[in-house]
């Protein structure tokens, strides 16, 4: 029971860095329509700017709260430069873009930072006896202080988009842009602030990744992708379905490698085939709405 | 009345390459309700998406003194045109209450006067004030797509074919509205429809638009007793 | 494309190689990555032309990459040789990926998948890993019946996974590929399968060596493998790209291109959309798990980490694919060449020039002279009949290629100084990223899409006469450049390489 215990947390931590970025990958999609491939490389490039900072004396939570912002500037700039003008042109070529960046991301953590991993000291305690005890099972602080991070953006996600007139204005625009064109709402501005918005958590889901795995170019490769998945499997337009995805995936993760011994390593084989069931059963995820096409 | 609030001369917009007004030359004096009567493809919806700055577009547009012609959509609505698009255009997952909300994104201050006001005039927006948007009757969409056009505070309303896809007794009811909103709050109207006979007897004036240019112009019963209007707008529909 | 009814007295276009249309024939009308010039037809200059772009390759492969006969010095290294062999190679995979993104319009990048499982499957035969009844006591299988073994079980796996997969759409799609190369990656590095696949450590397995008749054309064991390997999978790519050709031609080939255009309008015309797509999917899976088979018989060393058979290379794939141009018979060759050789350059950025170093700065040299010529005709005083038939396109693609060309070279030599011995690593990966998001904004057809876009628009921009019009006679200068044929924008941008070329087809003769 206490492994049980012990288990759920450490699934419900990871599935909580998962549920952040997909979370980020939603808030593009429904401002978009995009999935942004290169969400997890964002985050890296700022999990290596946040090492940096912290090596030259900055307190963790300040080059957390930098990196952040240096997300949102860099996932703003691909919306501009990238997304927007070959959307306007060409918007089938907008997936292979994003690829592209994606790839470019990637290899320029490698072309400023080398290949050797790196560092970065966790925002909580990780000190051998940092944990406390349900039972018999050990807690560590670390973990809670992840879920903490996830509940916090939820709350001011939540307060954003329900209690603001810009929040009122992005879900307007996810909604319709050209109406949101006709009452007043600068629809570029919107999507600039999504992307930021969107980069900043993913920033901060690699960030709190970092510590606890080997920050190299590979960091989010892995995380990406069941993010991705987590976003899928909840509806890539519903925030709620992300979240829920995002945990399931964390605790899918943490049980199949604590108890179904033979296929701890093929959790990439049981997302493919999770992935597909979903899919073609409900296409548009497990919280999402479908959308109908009219010809 | 006192002078024209809306003066358009020489307009002409259009997409890519393609141009479809080809100067148009129009206006509406103030608290005048004008119509502009347009078969499809005549440019009736490219006439109001130029107006209130969607489109790319050239020529001189003057609203109460300021020359809007090129001013983007935000600046328009700070102007005092509010514009009710084709098709109604609701935020359809968005509730009733932030479809209004929205409506008002460019008003300074608080609008919670003007959403208990539109609340009164339109009391089924108020029954179904947390419904999604989508979940109305077209009627009551057009409805709250107007209340929301009215949330800006407008000086003038430009609504694009209301009666596009409603039922010949709601069209009617909605004219009797925008034609009592323009004699309660003193606001201009212009209105470009298909729909001859309901909107002409609404209309002061009527301007007549096709392929792009104006072709006819006269007061509401002038054009009703004309009878090429009448063999081309009515004919069929009676 | 009737955007010019203005000019009703302007002959229609010449129309290349008449009759019943072949495979070969569509691969000869792919040629002529060069100027977009075009003589006019049968002329002696114009068939030169054709037979060049086959001869001049080939010809430099021959003298200057494997150095026979010594006229253009002794050849690149091995390793110069291995690079070539690698190119061919990966052009094959990419074929596998036009096959079902480029001609299809589903967006796989999940070929590294189909990759791997080739390679696997090229070194667990001939590594005697594999029980059959049929080859003997030892089971190592014959080199050869490793490349069709592996394009039947990267078929099988591509309809199985393909069937459920391609109903999804877009991203959806992109998705669920991405994550059948991470799948794929795993059950082959699981342990259970260790005899089969080595596990996590993989095989090794560099028992392969070209054949003992090729001792005849002075290729003696597995020293020789890089020589080998170019023979072999230039002879396999061409193959290939005739199938693909006469398959594009065929009823299934049209159903794909009806399916990528409008996926609604094919299934009403009676396209059977998942199963065309599924064994389309196969197919595209069978020519990349060809490729597959071929690297790792080539390299003599799989396990899953090799780069090419994980994410990176699923969008390595898609690079070169964009960049050669997608939906084109000559693109995936194109776009590997290009791949391959600006990468290992990117990645040797710093180091001593290698063997190649020298080619490729003329190549560079020749791509700057041809950029200069387009963008001076561009320029000259024909400014706005030039403009409307060489298209900005052409332009762009070319100045993309060479700039990103240029500017490895750049980094090389002014960043880092050669030879100093500095690494810069990831530069490579930047430049193909950047080249991919450059490409989908401005040159969407890639490298070979757009010379035959240029091409095609000189020779078919003449809008078509109603039919039973009397065609006026046809003056002397007809399909030339210089027949002065305005164009918009518009129809430029929709007139893709294909649909030129069915326009050409479908203009009345003189």
């Amino acid at each position: 029971m206490s492994l049980f215990i012990q288990r759920m947390f450490d699934g419900l931590a990871e599935g909580s860095i998962y549920a952040l970025l997909a979370l980020a990958l939603v808030v593009i999609f429904r401002s978009t329509g995009q999935l942004n491939f290169a969400q997890g490389e964002i985050g890296t490039l700022c999990a290596f700017f946040a090492s940096t900072l912290t090596l030259s004396g900055l307190p963790v939570w300040l080059a957390i709260l930098i990196s952040m912002v240096i997300g949102f500037v860099i996932a703003a700039l691909i919306e501009r430069v990238v997304v927007r003008p070959i959307e306007e042109r060409n918007p089938g070529a907008v997936i292979v873009a994003l690829i592209g960046v994606f790839l470019a991301v990637n290899q320029l953590s490698a072309m400023f930072w080398g290949v050797d991993a790196r560092s970065l000291p966790s925002l909580f305690p990780t000190d051998a006896d940092s944990f406390f005890r349900i039972g018999d099972a050990a807690i560590r602080y670390e973990r809670i202080g992840i879920i903490g991070v996830l509940v916090v953006v939820l709350i001011l996600l939540y307060l954003l988009f329900n209690k603001t007139k810009i929040g009122l204005a992005m879900r307007a625009v996810a909604n319709n842009q050209e109406s949101s064109n006709l009452v007043g709402i600068r629809v570029g501005n919107i999507l600039i602030l999504g992307w930021g918005l969107a980069g900043a958590i993913g920033a901060l889901a690699a960030m709190m990744l970092a510590p606890s795995a080997a920050l190299s170019g590979t960091l989010m490769l892995g995380p990406f992708l069941l993010a991705s998945v987590a976003a899928v499997l909840g509806g890539l337009d519903s925030p709620v379905g992300a979240v829920v995805g995002g945990i399931l995936i964390g605790l899918l993760k943490a049980f199949l490698i604590g108890y179904v011994d033979f296929l701890a390593d093929m959790l990439f084989p049981v997302m493919l085939v999770v992935l597909l069931g979903v899919l073609l059963f409900r296409p548009a995820g497990l919280f999402g709405t479908e959308k109908v096409v009219r010809v | 009345m006192s002078g024209n609030i809306l003066e358009v001369s020489g307009l002409t917009a259009g997409y890519g390459q393609i141009e479809v007004l080809h100067g148009l030359d129009f206006t509406v004096a103030d608290g005048e309700i004008v119509v502009i009567l347009g078969a499809n493809g005549a440019g009736k919806t490219t006439t109001m998406r130029a107006i209130s700055g969607m489109i790319g577009r050239t020529g001189s547009v003057r609203f109460d003194g300021n020359d809007i012609s090129t001013a983007r959509p935000d600046a328009v609505l700070r102007a005092g045109i509010s514009q009710v698009p084709q098709g109604r255009g609701t935020f359809t997952d968005l509730s009733v209450e932030d479809n209004l909300r929205a409506g008002a994104y460019t008003v300074k201050g608080s609008t919670v006067g003007d959403l208990d006001r539109w609340f009164e005039v339109f009391p089924r927006l108020l029954e179904r004030r947390d419904q999604r948007a989508g979940s109305l009757s077209g009627g009551e969409q057009q409805m709250l797509a107007i209340a929301r056009a009215m949330m800006n505070r407008p000086k003038m309303l430009l609504c694009d074919e209301p009666s596009l896809g409603l039922a010949p007794i709601i069209t009617q009811n909605l004219f009797k509205i925008l034609g009592e909103l323009r004699d309660e709050m003193g606001m201009a109207l212009l209105v470009v429809e298909q729909n001859a006979g309901l909107s002409l007897q609404l209309a002061d004036r009527a301007y007549v638009l096709e392929t792009g240019g104006i072709v006819a112009t006269g007061t509401g019963d002038e054009l009703l007793a004309d009878d090429t209007i009448k063999q081309a707008y009515l004919g069929g529909v009676g | 494309m009737s955007n010019d009814t203005g000019r009703p007295d302007v002959a229609p276009p010449t129309v290349p190689d008449e009759g019943p249309i072949t495979a070969a024939d569509v691969i000869a009308a792919d040629d002529t990555p060069g100027l977009p010039k075009r003589t006019p037809q049968f002329s002696a200059l114009h068939w030169l032309g054709r037979v060049a772009v086959f001869v001049v390759p080939l010809a430099y492969v021959y003298l200057r990459v494997l150095g026979k006969t010594g006229v253009l010095g002794d050849g690149w290294s091995n390793s110069g040789l291995g690079l070539l062999a690698d190119a061919f190679i990966i052009a094959i995979a990419v074929m596998g990926v036009n096959l079902i993104t480029g001609f299809t319009g589903q967006l796989s990048i999940g070929h590294a998948a189909f990759f791997a499982l080739g390679a696997y499957t090229g070194l667990a035969m001939t590594d005697g890993r594999v029980t059959t009844p049929f080859f003997g006591d030892d089971n190592v299988w014959t080199a050869g019946w490793t490349i069709p073994v592996a394009a039947l079980l990267c078929f099988m796996v591509g309809c199985v996974v393909g069937l459920p997969a391609l109903r999804l759409k877009g991203i959806y799609l992109a998705l669920t590929t991405l994550v059948f190369v991470e799948a794929t990656r795993s059950v082959l590095k699981y342990e259970r399968f260790d005899g089969v696949t080595g596990g996590a450590t993989g095989i090794k397995g560099d028992k392969y060596s070209p054949p003992p008749w090729a001792e005849s054309i002075g290729l003696e064991g597995r020293g020789d493998i890089n020589e080998w390997f170019i023979y072999l999978s230039l002879a396999l790519l061409l193959l290939i790209m005739l199938l693909v050709a006469g398959l594009m031609r065929s009823r299934i080939g049209r159903s794909m291109v009806a399916t990528r255009d409008n996926e609604l309008a094919a299934e009403v015309m009676g396209v059977n959309l998942s199963v065309v797509k599924s064994v389309v999917f196969g197919l595209s899976g069978a020519i990349t798990g060809v490729g597959g088979a071929l690297f790792g018989l080539k390299l003599g060393l799989v396990d899953g980490d090799v780069p090419l058979f994980g994410l990176l290379g699923a969008v390595t794939f898609l690079v070169a694919m964009v960049v050669g141009g997608s939906a084109q018979v000559w693109g995936p060759l194109v776009g590997a060449v290009f791949y391959v050789f600006a990468n290992e350059r990117a990645r040797s950025v710093g180091e001593a020039p290698g063997d190649f170093d020298l080619d490729f700065q003329i190549v560079l040299v020749l791509m700057v002279a041809a950029i200069v010529v387009i963008v001076g005709r561009y320029l000259s005083k024909n400014l706005e009949r030039i403009k409307a038939n060489v298209s900005n396109e052409a332009v762009r693609a070319a100045v993309i290629v060479v700039g990103s060309l240029a500017a490895i070279f750049v980094l090389q030599d002014v960043l880092l100084g050669i030879g100093s011995g500095r690494k810069l690593d990831g530069l490579g990966g930047v430049v193909f990223g950047v080249l991919l998001v450059l490409f989908a904004r401005f040159a969407p057809f890639g490298v070979v899409g757009t010379f035959r876009l240029a091409r095609n628009r000189i020779v078919q921009v003449v809008p078509k006469p109603p039919i039973g019009a009397k065609v006026a006679p046809l003056p002397p200068s007809a399909g030339r450049p210089e027949s002065g044929l305005a164009h918009d924008a518009e129809a430029e941008a929709e007139a893709t390489p294909t649909g030129g070329r069915a326009d050409d087809e479908s203009s009345p003769p003189p």
